[in-house]
């Protein structure tokens, strides 16, 4: 296993995808946190409920307030991270050699996690400074314990993009192609964002619409206090997100011939 | 007795209701460079592919290195190396970095890169990255790739494909060397069995998903040596005058024809002899069965070999 991230580790280090994704995440709170401060200078008045991040202290929310563009550009990075490996064959390198395959998905998995850790942190960190510098730090209204919250609230949007990567690398394995990775990505991340709302409309099955980490992610609003209330739903849905995918692309992989 | 590191016994594979694989039993001694043939779709890359555990086989058994069983064969796996079909390797990286790469997957030490790249002639590649390079480099650094983990045995599938000639001779000396110095026991596939016959010392052929024939490179060689070919009528007298001539390796066949596979030199003496024993001689001169006529008779088709 280890052998296997240290592979990992050199394809993701060399790869220009990688600079990709941590720049686009690198660029996005610089470029909000001026256009944040602009509307401000032309007399908007940022209200926490709807622009989510107004000052540094909300800096902590980047990732609800960009949530469906993380998602996006990870959805993208691991088709092409994964995907590549069986479109280029690259993957008989290291099955060929009588490595597990369970470790390979694991390998894979837990670089796009830590590689999503590092962009999140980054995309928070810059959104925290820069928003601190236009905005000034502030506070989070009705917070009492901001490092408490903070920890908690990181922590919470990062397992909800987690189980969504965890779902993405899952298609990965079970398309074996990118392009079609990314179509069924995208169309799951519309799909179970936008989609699963609709089980809301009606009186039975309004209970669905919270069994997709996306509605936490796009419906919630972090910084009150009724849906703080709601970490612990946040947290156990992700754990069985990520549970129930990598099962179930285990042992799809597991069967799977490859070409 | 050489130790056997390859026994696959009736391995069949089935996509849909096409078996591509039909009880395929093979048996590879250490040293030997086993060739395998077949037309485009015969199921080469199949069962290379059921050989390095890629591919899951619906029935038959598969030994290596005298390891069974779902652990044995992983671990005997580790021993192995594999170029299947298009070289298998990362276009934005490096040869230097595509090596570092394997040597991870394979938990060895990354000091025999530099060697590697020697060896296959890539030490000047630099910071070109593989997808710049050419297919004759790419196929060179896809053995490179697979010789860094220290295989024992190796499996190439189908190597030249695609190399110009002076990138054929390159493969063949190149195979040639890791079996020679670095006493690698090969199993490669081709559709040319022309091109096999100058590396393997032992071959397959693969029809349809069968094995229908296996021989050594002498058996080949028999089967497929000059001759000379005389046709006649009077086949009975043409083998008194032979037996006169004191030849002994001929061959009537069909009644109107007799290859002998002696004194290729003589034919005129033969033809001589002939004409004086009253032997109608309708036609007489050497000839060599081509390979490509020996596998289409061997496959019944016109396929390309």
């Amino acid at each position: 296993m280890l052998n296997l991230l240290t592979a990992e580790r050199i394809k993701l280090i060399r790869s220009k995808k990688l600079l990709i994704v941590l720049s686009i995440l690198s660029i996005l709170p610089i470029i909000q946190a001026v256009n944040s401060k602009m509307m401000v200078g032309y007399g908007t008045e940022l209200i926490q409920a709807k622009d989510t991040v107004i000052n540094g202290a909300t800096g902590i929310l980047m990732m609800e307030k960009n949530g469906l563009t993380v998602l996006l550009t990870m959805c993208a990075f691991i088709g092409f991270f994964i995907g590549e490996e069986f479109q280029n064959g690259t993957i008989r390198n290291a099955l060929s050699l009588g490595r597990s395959r369970i470790h390979y998905y694991l390998s894979k998995l837990l670089m796009v996690s830590l590689l999503a850790f590092v962009g999140v942190v980054v995309l928070t960190a810059l959104g925290m400074i820069c928003f601190s510098i236009v905005l000034g730090f502030g506070e989070v209204s009705e917070i009492n314990n901001y490092g408490w919250y903070a920890l908690k609230t990181f922590m919470t949007l990062y397992l909800l993009i987690l189980a969504n990567v965890s779902i993405y690398v899952m298609i990965s394995f079970i398309t074996k192609n990118s392009a079609i990775s990314l179509v069924w990505s995208f169309l799951y991340t519309i799909g179970t964002g936008f989609g699963a709302g609709i089980f809301l409309e009606t009186e039975h099955f309004k209970h669905v619409t919270f069994w997709f980490t996306e509605s936490f992610l796009f419906y919630s609003d972090f910084a009150s206090p009724i849906d703080v209330a709601k970490y612990s739903d946040m947290i156990l849905v992700s754990f069985i997100t990520i549970v129930l995918s990598s099962i179930i692309g285990i042992l799809v992989f597991k069967r799977a011939d490859i070409k | 007795m050489s130790e056997i590191i390859l026994k696959a016994t009736n391995v069949s594979k089935k996509y849909g209701k096409h078996k591509v694989l039909d009880k395929v039993s093979i048996k590879i001694k250490r040293g030997m460079i086993y060739g395998l043939i077949g037309e485009n779709g015969a199921g080469k890359s199949t069962f290379m592919r059921t050989v390095m555990g890629l591919i899951t086989i619906d029935e038959g058994d598969i030994e290596l290195f005298e390891k069974t069983g779902m652990k044995g064969l992983q671990q005997a796996r580790r021993k192995m190396g594999q170029s299947i079909e298009t070289p298998a390797l990362y276009p934005e990286l490096t040869a230097r970095d595509n090596l570092r790469v394997q040597a991870a997957n394979g938990g060895v030490s990354e000091r025999e890169i530099d060697d590697l790249l020697r060896l296959m002639s890539l030490e000047h590649t630099g910071k070109k990255k593989a997808k710049n390079f050419s297919l004759g480099m790419r196929q060179r650094l896809a053995i490179a790739s697979t010789l860094i983990t220290h295989p024992e045995f190796l499996i190439l599938d189908e190597p030249t494909n695609g190399l110009d000639p002076s990138g054929i001779v390159e493969m063949r000396e190149i195979i040639h060397r890791l079996v020679s110095e670095r006493g690698i026991t090969v199993l490669l596939s081709s559709h040319l069995l022309d091109e096999l016959s100058q590396i393997a010392t032992h071959y397959g052929i693969l029809h349809d998903g069968k094995l229908i024939k296996e021989l050594s490179r002498e058996e080949l060689a028999n089967e497929t040596r000059q001759y000379i070919e005389l046709e006649t009528k009077d086949v009975q007298k043409a083998v008194v005058v032979l037996d006169e001539l004191g030849i002994g390796d001929y061959e009537v066949i069909n009644g109107t024809g007799i290859n002998i596979y002696e004194r290729l030199n003589d034919v005129a003496t033969i033809n001589r002899s002939l004409v004086h024993a009253n032997v109608t001689v309708s036609r007489i001169g050497t000839t060599r069965q081509k390979l490509e006529d020996y596998f289409l008779q061997l496959t019944g088709g016109n396929h390309h070999a």
